[in-house]
Parts: structure tokens; sequence; C-alpha cells
């Protein structure tokens, strides 16, 4: 892995239409999506998105429908061309890639996980776990044992002769995620994976996939219009609006610290004691420092509130070694609550 | 249709002047030009010999060179040769094998995924035909159909998958299609004749365009219907543009494709005993016989032969659609099944049990003629004043006054008017433009003469097909008890049923008449019970929750929203007399129809292209104007 990051995303744009260069100056001189489409016939589906991807992160984009983050996924995976930026794969870039090339950067490095599956009902369960082994060119023998192992590993073990058809929607949508493991991709793209599975299958899928993530550290690209799903699975998450981001860090940030007015709108709602933990809300303060009671960095807050709000002085957080790294006190945590 | 708004403060006066000058115009514009050309005579067919010479000496040329010139021995002569070899191959091996394994066959192969029905329906309407005595003919027509069908598959599937992915193809297609559909099949039988000569092959070839046009499309429409995330999917996964189609968009496309096969068989059916004309053989030829020796009896039960075929044609095809991998029977039957045929062939054979025993035969259906000579007799106080209604009261005064009282720029100012009136400028030219050329080619009096027949045809099966439709559109029941009657009007040869009616009418008029009503209502019952069906229920449940009664919610809720797809069964309803016109001409309808079955008997290239030209300008203005018609009653959309 020579690179540090494994994905980099610079200046990237799609514009829809028949004047893309027209709409990108409009774009760059501040026009808004709606003085764009009238002046040119164009829609900005993509508007100026740079971020990187950790090698092993979750990298989760969250947005509206309409906000663009479909189209976005499809332009990393370069199923549609961008307009203009810079897509690297482990330091390559992508949009310059012929098709051909395209199609080998595929079969062996990105897979994806589709919103409403995308499984072939011709096919058993088996097959079409192994459909991108078959692309590949692997023997029909070896794909057959790779896919078996990966059907194990979703929990479909014995399910392999079965068509999807056969199967529910969260079982389908395990077939789904065992494809795109099943060619051993360096990154995976989820496309909405869970929004069309009932609430509980979807609690079930979400721990599911962190189960695996635990495992794995594969790099991935989550896409989902769901807040509460973006900041159980996601590392760091991007916040997508009309095309563009509005600001990315991790769920602590977005929470204590929302950039714009909209990403609050979406924080507001959000279990802030759960979420956020000592370290986010405590002010950093240098190791020598004594108090007499201490807290874990890592532990929520809700589960030293009880001791938290018994006392009027502050009291330390540690870290897994032992070290002050700061304090927290109750005002604090209301000044965090409360917002 | 954009909803034009009138300017606040014009007010009533503007949108009383819309609504009224054009009609103004049309009063004026017939006026004027009565006035100016009544008594002008009739049509100057300037262009008459202009079309008529030059085919008529292509048509010598071509009798003249058959044998001879390039594009024969190099092209067409090898063609038909090669169908000619395929046709009679599959013939020969129909009949080589003992009629038990062909029964055989038909029931295996449906049953191998598990339709077990539909393949003991096939067998058994096979022993039908072979019980009556009609095994041989039978096999004729199946081997026939199963060339055409093959050819349609070879052709259409390619097609259709090309214009799927290209959409410069489909619009290149799409004009095409339309033609192929709205030109009736009869039209171009005699070029055929021309290239391929006498026989099967011609045969083969009109029923393969005439029945091309679903495939093609319904290819299309399964390609495209594929869902986008299948296709990314495979992307995604790498795949190249072909692996994505062969291993993804096909699989996925199959069973709409096949539905369009058995939508083509089905059109296929309509021209077996029309091929007769050209020369096929098979069971279109004992219809005809049966039609010159007035034998309803046997004319049924060739036709019934004919719809065997059709079923076995259609439950052979539909098991092979059947691609649900969840249907299949157990291995070890369908073997098993496989190896009995054989060893029953390899026995028969041997043992030479190959024919059909004779059990019953033709005479089985005697009966019926009776029946038809009784009713000719005893109900003459009913036919003849029909009959006489129809002719004198209806078709000769309305086709005089159309011939000789009207001038004939009237004619071509109505026809452009009226198409400006439901489409604009274009339609209007169109249509205009149409009328003239039929009256330049010489086709004036003849294309009139057949004009009216539709018409009278069209009014009456919409008298009886949309009241119908709208009531089983309401009535789950009272469709599902009809079906079986629609499918048998629609499936047995229109020639067929024409024989009691030339009995009951004498030949005539209205016998062609009463027959394109019989075919033309089944699609018009059908398409309009759908539109009704199709209304939303939630449309019909907020209308009830105001307490609408079922008399308003039909008049003011069903009607109007299913309008745009009742307007489809009137065009549907036209298109379907005018394929009807040719049979018209054989009971003695005149017009077109019989210039046509004159044209094709004599070989007359020139008469052949002018009447087939007419007929098809006449099919095309009805065709758009009916359509446009049903565009303007479509709700208008967002933009």
């Amino acid at each position: 892995m020579a690179n540090a990051s494994c994905l980099e995303l610079k200046g990237v744009w799609k514009v829809f239409g028949t004047k893309p260069d027209r709409a990108l100056e409009m774009a760059r001189q501040g026009a808004s999506r709606a003085e764009i489409l009238s002046g040119t016939g164009c829609t900005v589906g993509v508007h100026d998105v740079t971020f990187d991807v950790d090698w092993g992160e979750t990298f989760v984009v969250m947005g509206l429908s309409g906000s663009g983050k479909s189209t976005l996924i499809r332009c990393i995976a370069q199923l549609t061309p961008v307009t203009e930026g810079s897509i690297q794969l482990d330091g390559t870039d992508l949009t310059s890639m012929s098709e051909s090339e395209l199609r080998g950067v595929r079969r062996d490095k990105m897979s994806m996980v589709f919103q409403h599956f995308g499984l072939l009902p011709h096919r058993r369960v088996l097959d079409n776990v192994a459909y991108g082994l078959e692309i590949q060119g692997m023997k029909k023998q070896d794909r057959a044992e790779r896919a078996l192992e990966v059907l194990d590993v979703v929990g479909l073990d014995g399910w392999g002769d079965h068509y999807p058809q056969q199967l529910s929607g969260g079982m389908q949508q395990r077939v789904g995620l065992a494809r795109a493991l099943a060619v051993d991709p360096q990154l995976l793209f989820f496309d909405e994976p869970f929004s069309a599975l009932d609430p509980l299958i979807r609690r079930d899928m979400q721990d599911e996939l962190l189960r695996l993530q635990e495992q794995m550290h594969r790099t991935i690209v989550f896409i989902t219009h769901d807040f509460a799903e973006a900041i159980k699975l996601g590392d760091r998450i991007a916040i997508m609006k009309d095309g563009a981001l509005d600001q990315i860090g991790t769920a602590a940030e977005l929470i204590t610290n929302p950039a714009t007015d909209y990403v609050a709108e979406f924080t507001k709602d959000v279990p802030k004691a759960k979420v956020l933990t000592a370290a986010d809300v405590m002010e950093s303060a240098n190791g020598d420092l004594v108090h007499p009671d201490h807290v874990a960095a890592s532990a929520s807050i809700e589960s030293i509130l009880p001791s938290l709000l018994i006392r009027s002085e502050p009291m330390a957080v540690v870290d897994a070694d032992g070290v002050t790294v700061g304090i927290i006190d109750r005002r604090a945590v209301a000044r965090v609550l409360e917002r | 249709m954009t909803a034009e708004t009138a300017p606040v403060g014009a007010g009533v006066s503007t949108d009383v002047l819309r609504k009224w000058v054009p009609w103004a115009v049309l009063g004026l514009g017939v006026v004027a030009l009565q006035v100016t050309f009544g008594g002008a005579g009739s049509f100057p067919a300037a262009l008459d010999s202009f079309i008529n010479d030059p085919l008529d000496s292509l048509g010598d040329w071509i009798r003249a060179n058959r044998r001879s010139h390039a594009l024969f021995t190099g092209f067409f002569n090898p063609l038909t040769d090669l169908l000619n070899f395929l046709i009679d191959g599959i013939e020969s091996i129909l009949l080589w094998l003992p009629w038990y394994v062909v029964v055989g066959g038909a029931f295996v192969i449906p049953a191998r995924v598990n339709m077990w029905k539909q393949g003991l329906l096939a067998a058994a309407v096979l022993v039908y035909t072979g019980l009556i005595g009609l095994w041989a003919p039978t096999m004729e027509t199946l081997a026939l159909m199963s060339v055409a069908v093959m050819i349609a598959v070879v052709l259409g599937v390619p097609l259709g998958i090309l214009a799927a992915l290209r959409p410069g193809v489909e619009r290149f297609l799409r004009p095409i299609l339309d033609a192929m559909q709205t030109v009736p099949a009869f039209v171009y039988f005699l070029p055929l004749l021309g290239f391929f000569g006498i026989g099967s092959v011609n045969a083969a070839m009109a029923t393969v365009i005439y029945a091309l046009a679903p495939v093609v499309r319904l290819t299309t429409l399964g390609i495209k219907q594929v869902p986008v995330q299948s296709v990314e999917s495979a992307r995604m996964f790498g795949s190249s543009t072909r692996q994505t189609l062969m291993k993804v968009q096909i699989p996925m496309a199959l069973p709409t494709i096949l539905t369009g096969l058995t939508q083509t068989i089905m059109m296929a059916l309509g021209i077996v005993v029309l091929a007769a004309l050209m020369g096929a053989g098979g069971l279109g030829e004992n219809v005809f016989q049966s039609l010159s020796q007035r034998r309803t009896g046997r004319g049924i039960a060739a036709g019934l032969a004919i719809v065997a075929v059709a079923i076995v044609l259609d439950r052979v095809w539909r098991s092979l659609a059947n691609i649900d991998p969840l249907s299949r029977a157990p291995r070890k039957w369908l073997w098993s099944g496989i190896g009995a045929l054989v060893a029953a062939a390899v026995i028969g054979r041997l043992t030479g049990l190959i024919d059909f025993p004779e059990v019953w035969s033709l005479r089985l259906f005697d009966p019926i003629d009776n029946i038809v000579v009784w009713a000719r007799d005893n109900l003459r106080w009913l036919t003849r004043p029909v009959n006489d209604f129809i002719v004198a009261g209806i078709i000769v005064p309305v086709r005089d006054f159309l011939t000789d009282t009207l001038a004939w720029p009237v004619l071509i100012f109505v026809t452009g008017w009226a198409c400006w009136h439901v489409k604009g400028w274009k339609l209007a030219l169109f249509g205009a433009g149409s009328v003239a050329v039929i009256g330049l080619i010489g086709m004036w009096e003849l294309s009139i003469t057949t004009l009216v027949q539709v018409m009278t045809a069209t009014i009456i099966s919409v008298a009886i097909a949309i009241p119908i439709g709208i009531w089983a559109g309401r009535k789950p029941r009272v469709e599902a008890a009809m079906g079986p009657i629609l499918d048998a009007l629609q499936t047995i040869p229109s020639l067929v049923y024409i024989i009691p009616v030339v009995i009951l009418f004498t030949v005539g008029v209205v016998p062609g008449i009463i027959a394109s009503v019989l075919y033309a209502i089944v699609p018009g019952i059908r398409i309009s019970a759908l539109g009704i069906r199709q209304v939303p229920e939630e449309s019909v449940e907020a209308s009830r929750t105001f307490g609408a009664t079922p008399r308003q919610t039909m008049l003011g809720v069903r009607i109007p929203l299913a309008g745009p797809t009742i307007m489809t069964a009137i065009n549907q309803i036209i298109m379907m007399v005018l394929a009807m016109v040719i049979i018209a001409g054989f009971v003695g309808g005149g017009g077109l129809g019989f210039e046509t079955i004159r044209a094709l008997t004599r070989s007359l290239f020139g008469l052949g292209a002018e009447v087939g030209l007419a007929l098809v300008l006449m099919a095309m203005i009805l065709d758009r104007y009916t359509q446009a018609w049903g565009e303007r009653l479509q709700p208008p959309t967002g933009h």
C-alpha cells in the first residue's frame, strides 16, 4: 500500500446536459443550481467535491434525495464519467483510464452493494456471489469454493442453491454483500444498501457490517440518507447538499461543531449523550493534573452522567493507559447537550 | 396539448371566436368548393399510368428473367430453395415420425418445465386434428409456421437488442415497424410472389413481415426493462458490454422476448389462410375449399385445426419462455420422456404404425351444414331486410353521395380540415395530400366503395364493442365468461366464420361487413375493458366518498379516465376492419379488396401497387387521425 490514502477526490464536478463548460463557468462564478439550469439547461449533480478516504476507513456520504450523493458514488466508480476533477485510487487516476482499463480495475479492486440489491434472478445465490469471480475468469470449481466461503461469512451457510427471489429482503442484501466481498476488493461502495429494508432488519444488517468491518478493515464509501445510520457506521461523515459537501468530520465533530445550519438541522435530534464520549466534551489538560475521580476517555456521556451530576468539581478524563488527557465537569456537558 | 389561457380582458369574445371560427371555415369551404367544382366530374387520374406502366413492365421483366438474371439465380432463388428445404424438411420429419411421437413431443416439451396442463392441451388438440382426418395438412401448416417463427426470431431478436442499446437504431426502426403493423398483410403478397414465386416460401416471408414487429418491439422493451441496478452491478464487476448482454440483459429479458413471440404466432395464424392464396397449401387450402363448396362444417373443422396449430406453437414457446429455474421437472423424468419418444419412433417405424388411424373424418361436422341451411331457409324474414337495409339504405346512397354528388375537392378539404382540427398543419397536409394521391392514381371510386364499407363496419363494431367492453371492464366475471368466445373469434380464421354468413346473406357487401365486425369487436372489447379496469382505484374511491352514484362514477370518472385507451380500442377496430378488406373482396364486397385478389391471381403488378398504395394511405390517415384524437383525450402533463 504505497499511498497514504486509498481514495483521493480533487475538485470533482459532474454536470448533466449539453453545455457542461458553460455550466461549470457559471457555477464557479457562484450561480445557484436553479440559475444554471435555466441558463444552460444543465443540472449540476456534483459540485466541486474534494476528500480523501484512508485505508480501512468507513467514509459515509450523507444527504437527502436529490443531494447528488448517488451521482457522486457513480462518478467515483466511473459508472458515469466526471465532467472535471481527478479521482485517484491508490495513487492511480481513474478519470483518465480507458473503458477496458476501468474494467480491469472494477474486476480486481472495487465492488458495490446496491440499494435494490441488483441481484440476477436467473442465477442461484451461489452463482450470484460468484459472478465477479466468473468475470475475473476464475475456474468454476475455485469460484464455487470461494463463494461458499463468503456465504458462510455473511451467515448464509447452506443457501447457495436457492434463487434470490426465494430469500427475504435482508437475506438478499446479504447475498449482495457476499457478492461484493467475494472478489476481495480494496474499495467497497455501499449505495444506500439498507434503506429498502425493514427497520429491525436494517439494524441487524448495520450490526453485521460493523462486525465484518471489525475483522476485515476494508475501505468503504457508504451512501445514506439516514443520519443515525451515518453516525453508527461512519468513521467520518460528509454531509452533502445540492451536490456540494457542507462539512466533513467525525460524528462528534459534526455534533459539537456543525459548520452550517443545514448540518445543525441533522444533529439537532441526535441523542447526544449516547453518541458523544468524554473525550469529545472534555477540555484538554496536562497529564500531571490530579483529580480525585476519573472517567475513561471512551466512555459515553450517558454512562458518566450520574457521577458527573452529583459533583460540582471537574473529573479527570484518562486514556486507555491511565494517563490524564483532560478534565470534564457537568457545566461542559450541559453546554453540549443543550445545543 | 398545452393549455392556452386566454389573456385577461380579451374576455369571452376570444373564446367564442376560437371555438366557432374553424367550424365556419369548414362550412364556407365546403360550400365554396362544392359550388365551384360541383359537376366537374370524377377525379383526374393523372398519375395512373405513371405507376401502372413501369410496374407492369417490372412484372413482365420478373417473369422473363426469373430463371436467368443474377438477382434471382444469385439471391432470391437460392434463398427460396433454402427456405423450401427447411419447410419441406420439417414437414417430412413430422410426417415421417409416427403420429404418437409428435403428440408426445407436444406434451413433453411443456411438461419438462412443469407445465403439465399446457402439455396435455397441446397433445389433445393435435389428436383432434388426426381424428378428423386432417393430420397431413396440419403438419404442413405446422412446418410452415415453425419456419416463419424461426425467421422472425433470427431477424427480430438481434434487431430488438440493437434498438434497445442504440437509440439511433430505435429511432430508425420505429416508423418502419409502425408501417409494418398498419399496412394490411395482403398488400405485400404480390411483390413477394414476384420475388419468391408461388409456394410456401413467399407465404412464410409474408408471415414474417406481418409478424416481425412484435418480436422486435418486445425484445427492445424486455432489454430496456432490465433494472438499471442489475446492469450497473454487472458493470461494477468489470463485465464487458458483451458479457453484460449475454449474462444479464438477455436472460432477464427472455420472458418478455418470448411473449413477443407468442404474439407473433397469433398474428401469423391470421394469414395462414391467406397464405393458401399464394400456393402454400396446408390447412388454409381446406378452408378455401370449404368456402367455395359452402360447407360450413368442414370449414369449422379446418379452422379448429388451425387453432390447434396455434395452441401447439404457443404452448411450446411459452414453455420455452419459462426460464424460471424453480419450475423444472426432475431431469430423470425428462430423460425417460425423451427415451420413450425415441423408442416409440423406432418401434413405430419398424412396425409401420405411422399414420393416424382413420377414426372419424370431416363428415363428423356435416350436421352443422344442415343447421346453417335450415337457418337460411327459416330466417329469411330477418336476413333479407337487414341485407337490404345495409345495402340500399346505407352503402349505396352514401357511396353515390360521396362519388357523384360531392365534388372531389370537397373531400380533400374536409379530410385536411379534420386532421388540422385534431392535430395541426402537419397532419392536415399529410391527410389532404394522401387523399389527393389516392385520386391521382385512379383509385378514387374503388377507395370510396371500400371506405364506405369500412366506415359502416367500424361504426357497427364501435357501437357493439365499446359498451360491452365498458360493461366487461366493470364486471370481471362477465369478462371471464366472454373470454373463450373472444379467443375463438380472434384465433379462428375469419374466412371460416364468413362461410355461414355467406350462406345466410348470399354473396355481396353484407357478409364482408359482418365478418369484419365479428373480427374487429374482439380487440375493441378487450382494450376498452382494459381501459376501464386500469382506472386507478383511488380515483374511483375518491369519487365514491363524495357520494357519487355508480352512474356518476362511471360517467364522471371511469369513462373520462379511460378515454385515451378507448380511443386506442377504436383505432384497433379500424385497423382490424381494414385487414378484412381482402376477405370482403372474396365474398363480393367489391372495392379495393376485390381488385387486390384480381391483381394477385393474375400477377398484375401495376394494379397491385396502386391498390396497395391506396389502402396504405387510407390506413395511415385513419390510424394517425384516431391516434391524434386519443392524444387529445390524454390529460395534460407537467410541461
